[in-house]
């Protein structure tokens, strides 16, 4: 799995997730795998608690299956997980 | 297949994985798991691979895994075929086996 805009379209569900940045400040640091998906926000499993993240406003950085680390800008995220598949972004960088 | 297609397929096999093994410890997720990676099915209209298509029941479209919610039975009688019982609905599905023909 390369690093290409098509990343959007693939599951983050079971990925180790961590929040690095956010306007929420007491969301930053957040780390685990990530459990459930909804439209507007990630739930991620951190020491066995789950913590509703919003996309928009939070980057998120992901250990993709092959080990490569991503950082990714939750708002490019926005869909529901089904919706996610059809979008395709101009370029991201 | 184009590449959607292709990043879908992907998408299922890891939901499906995930939810095997987390049904043993809690059943309620792994069925949220099937239903996205159904939706991630149809919404491409991607038909769900063989494999698969067997763990879904085809009555209620919950998860079903062999030895946790599910009964399955050979049947020689008629034609040689094999009954799903789901143990959440109660409902058959059957599945033919084909076999070698018998030479009288």
């Amino acid at each position: 799995m390369s690093v290409t805009p098509s990343i959007v379209q693939y599951e983050f569900i079971g990925l180790d997730a961590k929040v690095v940045k956010s306007s929420n400040p007491s969301v930053v640091g957040i780390a685990g795998k990530v459990d459930d998906e909804t439209r507007n926000s990630l739930v991620i499993l951190h020491d066995g608690e789950k913590k509703v993240i919003i996309k928009d406003t939070a980057v998120f950085e992901f250990v993709m299956p092959n080990g490569t680390v991503v950082e990714l800008d939750g708002k490019v995220l926005i869909g529901r997980a089904e919706d996610r598949l059809k979008k395709r972004p101009r370029r991201l960088w | 297949m184009n590449s959607t297609k292709q990043i879908a397929l992907q998408r299922v096999h890891r939901l499906f994985s995930l939810a095997k093994q987390v049904i043993h410890e809690d059943p309620e997720k792994a069925q949220h798991y099937i239903q996205i990676a159904r939706k991630i099915a149809m919404r491409t209209r991607l038909r769900l691979p063989k494999e698969y298509r067997s763990l879904v029941c085809r009555k209620c479209k919950s998860f079903i895994l062999p030895g946790v919610n599910c009964r399955v039975r050979i049947q020689q009688r008629r034609e040689p075929h094999m009954v799903i019982t789901c143990l959440n609905c109660g409902g058959h599905s059957r599945i033919p086996l084909k076999g070698e023909k018998k030479q009288c």
